[in-house]
């Protein structure tokens, strides 16, 4: 683990939230580094800071304080988005939610070309690398149906492709196995483990999921905003008994 | 990609009916101004058919077009002893309302040309002829359904269509029929048997008590089953229209037959700002008010639209900003959807309207001008529209994405 690349580096992450009798602090103090190539799990209970945490690494929310570096880039200084949040999205981050989210009015293809349209690579381009990505992910042959007409797990394959095809450094993942049976799910973060080795994409997957984190290379535990990174969890610690 | 269109692509059926429904909206917008036109058209095509420079009308009267005009046939002979007048035409109007033999009813505008000066040469005649006898002919509009050769059975006469004239209504929107000023007369003032006889025992009994009983000339006339009344005099007529000689100016004319006290002047401008500012003034207006109103209906419906397309797609919109769209490719998606549906609006309110608008009761003028005007309204609410969808997408969280 220690030759991996650090591909995020977070400092001093707090989030508050309310004032007076309604404040809540939902995150203190999360300092941390993510490893380009690398899967970890971040497991807490509800209301822990999880998703708190997550829209924050995902530039959807600013922290009160706090310092984020992607890669060499500072994208959040001092609490605050020091760069242009919609490139920093579209060329830094990927998403992958508990439903697939993909968007209705598009075909699985277009829904994971999208990403580098909007990113203004050249059409021909786009469409090469979609091809090479869906066939990857054994998902080119359902490229033309409508979202509506694929299965669970065939939506969520689309989902990934369209969270890796802009190559990102962070690829964050919001319970993407909550509805999926176990095999599905195992394959779900089979998928992110591969993403993470061939595509040098740091993966940090939120889950309640215990079923398949034997195949995640570390797990942060956060509780009441605090985040545990050093006690070095077990997969075994959390009942998962074997691939 | 374009997101608009696959957007649109998307529920097609749905996005199909609403262009539908706002083209036909559109559809009425067009044919309000179109109506809106022809009644301003309507109203001035008949003064202005009859080409003359001065109309001489009842004192402070406004005009035949406007209201009861009578003045003496007598005034075109005394307009034409005026310096700088070429030439002097009686007019007389009245509406009929008759059914064909068809059982078919018609309501037209009998004008009453003075023959042999005027024997409609000037109107616009697209088909037959102008008049050739002092009686028993007559030019129609083409609105009034008659061809050339078709008789009209009017009073005691029958009267044959020479020609066809194309456009020249009242202002009322009823079609002209030029017959000659007597003919026009005989019509207006024609009685059954009864009633001349009545008249005439009425006026011998008035006649034998009043002092010229003895006077044999009135006695034999006041006995006349003539059309006149009042019997003893010509009826009278409702303008003169005047003439004036090349190079002099209509003004110089008017002013010396101001000068006269039973009678008013106007120009055929002046008469033409009366028909606009009076009788048709509250036609106008509340055609116009009635347009202007389905404009902003338009405008509201379409801005409904807008946003509740864009409402019904804020999950993708939430989540095309996680994926990083920049704000104006969402406000382009917005703004194409709303200029697609409304230019899909207005090309259905064109062919609908192209294809319909003649069968109109009222004359529908719809000119290139107009439907350049609609274009530039329909742009307009187009882009105000999206701007109210526009303002939502804006305010769309990604953070909704996480929480569905």
């Amino acid at each position: 683990m220690n030759t991996l690349k650090p591909a995020i580096r977070a400092q001093g992450l707090s989030k508050d939230y309310g004032e007076g009798n309604t404040f809540v602090r939902a995150l203190q103090d999360c300092s941390f580094e993510l490893n380009a190539g690398e899967v970890v799990a971040l497991l807490g209970p509800s209301g822990s800071g999880k998703s708190t945490l997550l829209t924050i690494l995902g530039l959807i929310n600013e922290p009160t304080t706090g310092d984020l570096w992607i890669g060499d880039s500072q994208v959040i200084e001092a609490g605050k988005v020091a760069q242009d949040v919609n490139d920093v999205r579209r060329q830094e981050l990927g998403f992958v939610f508990q439903r697939s989210n993909l968007i209705p009015f598009l075909s699985a293809e277009e829904n994971v070309r999208l990403v580098l349209e909007l990113d203004e690579i050249s059409p021909r381009e786009a469409k090469k690398r979609t091809k090479e990505i869906m066939a990857a992910l054994e998902i080119w042959d359902r490229a033309d149906n409508a979202p509506n007409k694929l299965s669970g797990g065939q939506q969520q394959r689309v989902a990934i492709a369209r969270a890796l095809i802009n190559e990102p450094s962070l690829l964050l993942a919001d319970e993407p196995t909550a509805a999926l049976d176990k095999s599905r799910g195992r394959q779900v973060m089979g998928l992110f483990q591969t993403a993470a080795r061939e595509r040098n994409a740091a993966v940090l997957v939120v889950t309640h999921d215990h079923r398949a984190l034997d195949l995640v290379d570390r797990i942060f535990m956060i509780e009441d905003g605090l985040l545990d990174t050093e006690s070095q969890f077990k997969p075994s610690e959390f009942g998962v008994i074997g691939k | 990609m374009n997101l608009a269109i696959r957007d649109v692509q998307n529920d097609l059926s749905r996005f199909a009916l609403t262009a539908v429904g706002l083209g036909l909206l559109l559809t009425i917008v067009l044919a309000m101004t179109g109506i809106y036109n022809g009644i301003l058209q309507d109203a001035t095509a008949l003064p202005d058919s009859l080409g003359c420079d001065l109309w001489v009308v009842q004192r402070n009267t406004r005009g035949p077009f406007a209201e009861l005009s009578r003045i003496s046939p007598d005034l075109e002979d005394r307009a034409r002893a005026v310096p700088g007048v070429r030439a002097a035409r009686s007019y007389v109007s009245h509406t009929i309302q008759r059914e064909l033999p068809t059982g078919k009813p018609i309501r037209f505008t009998a004008v009453g040309l003075s023959w042999p000066d005027d024997r409609g040469e000037r109107l616009a005649i697209v088909d037959g002829r102008a008049l050739s006898q002092p009686h028993f002919e007559c030019i129609v509009d083409r609105s009034l359904g008659l061809s050339l050769g078709a008789r009209l059975t009017l009073g005691r006469d029958v009267y044959e269509v020479v020609g066809i004239t194309e456009g020249l209504l009242a202002s009322g929107g009823d079609p002209a029929v030029f017959f000659t000023r007597s003919d026009a007369q005989a019509i207006q003032y024609d009685q059954s048997n009864e009633a001349i006889r009545l008249d005439r025992e009425s006026r011998t009994r008035r006649f034998n008590e009043s002092s010229l009983k003895n006077n044999e000339a009135l006695r034999r006339r006041s006995l006349e089953a003539n059309v006149s009344s009042p019997a003893l005099g010509p009826p009278p007529i409702a303008a003169v229209l005047i003439d004036v000689m090349p190079g002099i100016d209509p003004e110089d004319v008017r002013s010396q037959l101001e000068e006269w006290r039973d009678i008013t002047v106007y120009t055929q401008e002046q008469q033409d700002e009366l028909i606009l500012g009076g009788v048709v003034e509250k036609t106008k207006k509340q055609i116009g008010l009635f347009r202007g109103l389905l404009v902003i209906i338009s405008a509201i419906l379409m801005s409904l639209i807008i946003y509740t397309m864009t409402v019904d797609k804020i999950h993708s919109i939430a989540l095309l900003k996680l994926l990083g769209a920049k704000p104006q490719v969402i406000l382009g998606m917005i703004l194409q959807e709303a200029l697609l549906l409304g230019g899909i609006a207005y090309a259905i309110a064109i062919l609908i309207g192209n294809a319909t608008f003649h069968l109109f009761p009222r004359r529908v003028v719809v000119g290139n001008e107009h439907r350049l005007t609609l274009l530039g309204i329909v742009f307009a609410i187009s882009v105000a529209a999206s701007i109210i969808g526009m303002r939502k997408a804006l305010a769309a969280d990604p953070n909704e994405v996480l929480a569905s």
